[in-house]
């Protein structure tokens, strides 16, 4: 009797597991290039502030969020923010369960790899480190440890292969962690001379604790971007045409005041240069 | 963020946890005891499909398991996945995993059986399926309570792992607060929530296991 409803259940699991995978909807992208109508689904990593995180009350906010939300609000659209896993950003995208990566993303080197929307920031890669550590050039990190977040723009440039491939292979060690709690540990703890990391987070991290600087030189200056799944130009222009809206009506300035503390500063901003540098492309 | 709003959010992932360390416990169990007589039993096809079953899901890191169970529908057949799936993804690859580790706990217990009792039983006219089901099981349920208890503790810890697929568990939740308030605090607040949870089940294991303690 029992055995038969052991039986009964198992059956009954494998028959809706199977149920299931049909349910995942087969339907096509619907208007305005979303997966799902009227809802713009945002992947990020929320623990990347001052572009996305989790505010003082326990809700997913920071500057490219209140973006997506501005946005949102133009074309009537839910925001669903989801904080993804950023190894697995790709297959997100991929397979449509987010629209978009709207944080912090950066363009320069992944031109082949996704459809890009106009740039909003201009960002740089720099070198934390602490104040007592004796480095204040790049020269200086020769022999040093030098820590860099996974799959990072950063490790991209230090890589082989990457623009400053040479300054990578000067170091030590290139050694790469999670999330930069675990870096600014590290590099505390003396197991870590420095950090490469986007300059706004890195305003961000300094600000919250004690005894670090940036190097004034730079390691690169790259742009941030909306990252659509390549190929998704529908979606992608009508991102671009509501930043160019946000832009015109201040929305875009008022948002982007409200984090010049939190570690992005006004001259980061580029996105009033990406459109009068491209008039054409919003002539189209 | 206040140390309210803190606790408040940890609580919310805590729930998440406790949703999928439920629903994999329901699943798994009933599901593993299935695996465990496809591993013992008589068709060889069946027995070696099932031992490549478990040695598939011990061999390979969980993380894996839950990325192909969740993209692998868009990777191979090029299904569109609606939303509900993640979670939906969450708890198959989970129950399945669980099942091959409870089917060999439930393999230990029932072979640890001496075959007396199955000739006593038959001899008394039991039935096979009321030898095993009123004879056998219980005992076997008494015997593996205590590897029981150590995979479920496990399960609570390994919850975390569904943040590979993005869903805002109790640890996702502490790694997100700890990279806004730059600090490790709410980890220690994460790792507390973790002990009170798991103190809690083996208390509960503790109890079932002295409850069913009765010829002691």
């Amino acid at each position: 009797m029992k055995k038969i409803l052991a039986g009964v259940l198992c059956t009954a699991m494998v028959i809706s597991s199977l149920g299931m995978i049909s349910f995942a909807d087969e339907t096509e992208a619907a208007a305005g290039g979303l997966a799902t109508e009227g809802k713009f689904v945002v992947g990020f990593d929320a623990e990347y502030p001052p572009y996305g995180y989790m505010d003082d009350d326990g809700n997913y906010t920071g500057f490219d969020l209140e973006l997506a939300a501005a946005v949102c609000e133009l074309e009537g659209w839910e925001l669903v923010a989801t904080p993804i896993d950023w190894d697995s950003k790709d297959m997100e995208l991929d397979s449509g369960n987010i629209d978009c990566i709207w944080n912090g993303f950066t363009v320069n080197g992944r031109e082949d790899d996704y459809t890009f929307s106009v740039p909003y920031v201009d960002n740089s890669q720099v070198i934390v480190t602490s104040e007592d550590a004796g480095i204040s050039t790049l020269d200086d990190l020769e022999g040093k440890i030098v820590g860099v977040q996974a799959d990072s723009a950063a490790l991209a440039l230090l890589d082989e292969g990457g623009d400053q491939e040479e300054l990578g292979a000067s170091f030590a060690e290139l050694q790469q962690f999670a999330d930069y709690n675990t870096a600014f540990a590290e590099l505390q703890a003396g197991s870590l001379d420095a950090v490469a990391i986007d300059v706004g987070v890195a305003n961000y991290q300094i600000a919250g604790r004690e005894g670090y600087i940036i190097l004034d030189e730079y390691l690169n200056s790259e742009q941030y971007a909306v990252g659509f799944k390549k190929g998704n130009n529908e979606l992608c222009d009508i991102i671009n045409a509501d930043l160019m809206v946000l832009l015109t009506s201040g929305v875009f300035d008022e948002i982007a005041e409200k984090y010049a503390e939190l570690g992005i500063e006004p001259d980061m901003l580029c996105l009033a240069d990406s459109f009068s540098l491209t008039p054409e492309t919003e002539a189209e | 963020m206040s140390f309210q709003v803190i606790m408040g959010q940890l609580a919310g992932g805590l729930v998440k946890s406790i949703e999928i360390f439920a629903l994999t416990l329901i699943f798994s169990l009933p599901l593993g005891l299935l695996v465990s007589f496809g591993r013992m039993g008589k068709n060889r096809v069946i027995r070696s499909l099932v031992w490549f079953y478990i040695s598939v899901m011990r061999g390979t890191p969980l993380m894996l398991q839950l990325l192909a169970v969740y993209f692998g529908p868009y990777y191979i057949w090029g299904m569109k996945l609606g939303r509900a799936w993640r979670f939906m993804a969450i708890i198959i690859a989970f129950s399945v995993n669980y099942a091959a580790y409870f089917a060999e706990i439930y393999r230990s217990g029932i072979e640890s059986m001496p075959p007396g009792q199955y000739e006593a039983a038959r001899i008394l006219g039991y039935s096979k399926t009321s030898t095993f089901f009123r004879i056998i099981f219980p005992q076997v349920v008494k015997r593996i309570l205590p590897s029981v208890t150590n995979e479920v503790i496990t399960l609570v810890k390994d919850t975390s792992l569904a943040f590979s697929l993005a869903y805002a568990e109790m640890f996702t939740i502490a790694k997100q607060i700890a990279a806004k308030e730059t600090s490790f605090m709410p980890f220690l607040a994460a790792a507390l929530f973790y002990y009170v949870f798991n103190a809690i089940v083996a208390f509960l294991m503790e109890r079932i296991e002295s409850a069913l303690n009765y010829y002691t």
